[in-house]
């Protein structure tokens, strides 16, 4: 259906410069709201930190932004902490009258650019603006998820809270630089405090044994849960036809699952298009008898994301 | 409480040790062999950016602490690139269950601005603690939602069939002086487990030991053991800032007790050890351990410079 918002063109927030990345929806009665991550411009030293905002759309005409958020939705953690140089992504979920949001926080290392772990935080006005439960993160690093613990997406099957995310299994050295390898990961909970850990990938590898698969998104639609995802090489990936592509899986339980990328149903766009080199970060939702994907397209988001809709929508 | 000081008993230096290290012999800890004493201890290398690594060496001594032999080669590995344990351990607690050895490590990985951060992990022995594998590259207690850094100096004790593990968590980094690197805070906390792998932290975030010199106190290397059935921790504690070259600002002895694991009561004035004028230990006492054998407890520790010129021991009188 083509981009539906490009950060760049936004003149008025520091915090707001460039990247919208990770779109995550929130439906209310006359709109949609968009969670995304983005960056104000390279600090002193060159580096980046990312921010959570979002912009409203009309639930009527998912291409029309009605507002941008005025703030990001969180601030920056303090000195030492887990979320002390970004936040990003961000994945919410209604409970009750609260809305509750899990957020990947950025770390900045020595040996390593940086780490990831997840944290937690609560509105209670409709997510303009959230407080974090604590100073440390809620899901952390254990003995098989060593190092960051990304792209948390929250969702809700059967009363119970199921955390899709992303864990570094390592850092492999290419070119004298480390770049993290990550699987797809789940944990489930009882009250979205206390997790417990499924310590296995969930979806074997295509490409190569260190293949990075990110951003897991699940739907359950026609008695099915559908995760997209997106995955790319390990290597030489950046603005390269070896960066993120969208992949597909299918289960009957959540826990075993199916990979048929042939499925996904989306591919990235020739010509001149935002979308021509890479797409990433699906997420997947359903609205007033439709079934829509935003995602990213062409270096992870700097351009911001679009929309596209399933073609044959069976409620 | 009353230690009669034994004296030092290890110098690391003159001695070759794991990695090309020379100095340091940090947080001592014991395990009981058949007829003599297996000490393991944190020492350091500089890495080629003049930073210190810490690894595991050890020592052993007979009874009488006379020192048999000292390992030339590391007992284990510093952790992979990116790893919670990259570029440190210390210290590596080591607990004998009925068919295991534990080892827990207390890993140190470097950040941009702050110096570190801490994780605790887990290691097995199956040759008396010559060398230990990890059962992963990750921790086992790591930070969490209101311990947010800095989970370290684990210390892990049996009691009634359940595992205790008191260890250390950072409550926040603080900036005293605008030229100065951020200094640290930390505090003391416990977890429990049945099998000595998953930790619950059932205490999350609270501090179990009161402070003494206010809320900017920090609290190291807890140790506990038990005693006619009062529950003694001892552990190290100083100011969090200016506490390395003033030594009325730098590490002691401090002491607590409890009946159940639950309410500890700090009681320094009972501690039985200070520092020692014109000896190895006359401006600092850290990393205590303590230990029975042959009916006996003992607390091995630091004295000056955070153990650079070794460890020594002190017997309970009374």
């Amino acid at each position: 259906m083509g981009r539906v918002f490009n950060p760049v063109e936004t003149r008025d927030k520091t915090w707001m410069r460039e990247f919208a990345q990770a779109p995550a929806t929130l439906v209310f009665d006359d709109f949609v709201r968009v969670y995304f991550s983005c960056r104000p411009e390279r600090d002193s030293n060159g580096q980046y930190v990312s921010y959570t905002g979002f912009v409203d759309l009309d639930r009527h005409n998912l291409l029309e932004v009605l507002r941008v958020s005025e703030k990001p939705i969180l601030e920056l953690g303090d000195l030492g902490t887990f979320d002390e140089f970004g936040t990003y992504p961000t994945s919410v979920i209604r409970t009750g009258r609260q809305v509750v949001a899990y957020y990947g926080g950025w770390t900045r290392c020595e040996s390593v650019p940086y780490n990831v772990a997840i944290g937690m935080a609560t509105s209670d006005d409709d997510g303009v603006t959230f407080t974090k439960l604590g100073a440390g993160p809620v899901l952390g690093y254990s003995p098989d998820e060593p190092m960051t613990i990304s792209g948390p997406k929250i969702r809700r099957f059967n009363d119970q809270l199921i955390l899709w995310y992303v864990a570094g299994i390592k850092w492999k050295v290419v070119d004298g630089r480390p770049e993290s390898i990550f699987k797809i990961r789940m944990a489930t909970s009882r009250d979205g405090r206390h997790w417990v850990k499924r310590n296995v990938n969930l979806i074997p590898d295509v490409l190569e044994p260190d293949e990075c698969q990110a951003s897991p998104d699940v739907i359950f639609y026609q008695g099915k849960y559908h995760m997209f995802f997106s995955y790319k090489y390990s290597s030489n990936f950046r603005n390269t036809e070896r960066g993120y592509r969208i992949g597909y899986a299918s289960s009957d339980d959540m826990f075993n699952w199916t990979r048929d990328d042939s499925r996904a149903g989306i591919e990235i766009s020739s010509g001149d298009e935002w979308d021509n080199q890479s797409i990433a970060y699906p997420h997947v939702f359903e609205l007033d008898g439709g079934i829509y994907m935003l995602y990213l397209g062409n270096e992870v988001g700097r351009f911001g994301f679009g929309l596209a809709v399933i073609d044959d929508y069976k409620p | 409480m009353r230690w009669k000081k034994i004296g030092k008993i290890f110098d690391p230096k003159g001695f070759e040790l794991p990695n090309g290290c020379s100095e340091f012999a940090q947080s001592p800890q014991v395990l009981l062999l058949d007829g003599f004493l297996r000490v393991f201890f944190s020492t350091r290398s500089k890495d080629s950016t003049g930073k210190y690594l810490s690894h595991i060496g050890y020592v052993d001594f007979d009874k009488q602490f006379n020192i048999l032999r000292v390992g030339k080669d590391q007992v284990i590995s510093l952790g992979k690139l990116g790893c919670y344990d990259e570029h440190g351990i210390f210290p590596l607690n080591v607990l004998k269950t009925k068919d295991k050895l534990f080892g827990y490590i207390g890993g140190w990985n470097r950040r941009v601005s702050v110096s570190v951060d801490g994780s605790i992990g887990l290691a097995v022995s199956n040759d008396d603690g010559l060398s230990f594998r990890r059962i992963g590259d990750g921790p086992v207690l790591t930070a969490s939602v209101n311990e947010p850094f800095l989970v370290g100096d684990p210390f892990v004790q049996i009691y009634d069939g359940r595992f205790y593990m008191w260890y250390i968590f950072g409550t926040r980094w603080v900036r005293y002086s605008d030229n100065a690197p951020p200094d640290r805070i930390y505090k003391i906390g416990c977890a429990q487990s049945s099998d000595g792998i998953e930790w619950t932290k059932s205490w999350e975030g609270r501090q179990l030991v009161a402070d003494r010199l206010g809320s900017d106190e920090s609290q190291a290397l807890p140790t506990v053991i038990k005693r006619d059935g009062v529950y003694h921790m001892f552990f190290c504690y100083r100011e969090s800032s200016d506490f390395r070259n003033d030594r009325n600002r730098g590490y002691r002895i401090g002491y607590a007790f409890s009946d159940d694991l639950h309410n500890w009561v700090r009681d320094d004035a009972n501690v039985g050890i200070d520092v020692s004028p014109g000896e190895w230990d006359s401006d600092m006492l850290c990393y205590p351990h303590a230990f029975e054998m042959d009916g006996e407890v003992y607390l091995m520790y630091n004295g000056n410079e955070f153990g650079r010129h070794g460890f020594g021991v002190a017997r309970l009188e009374r």
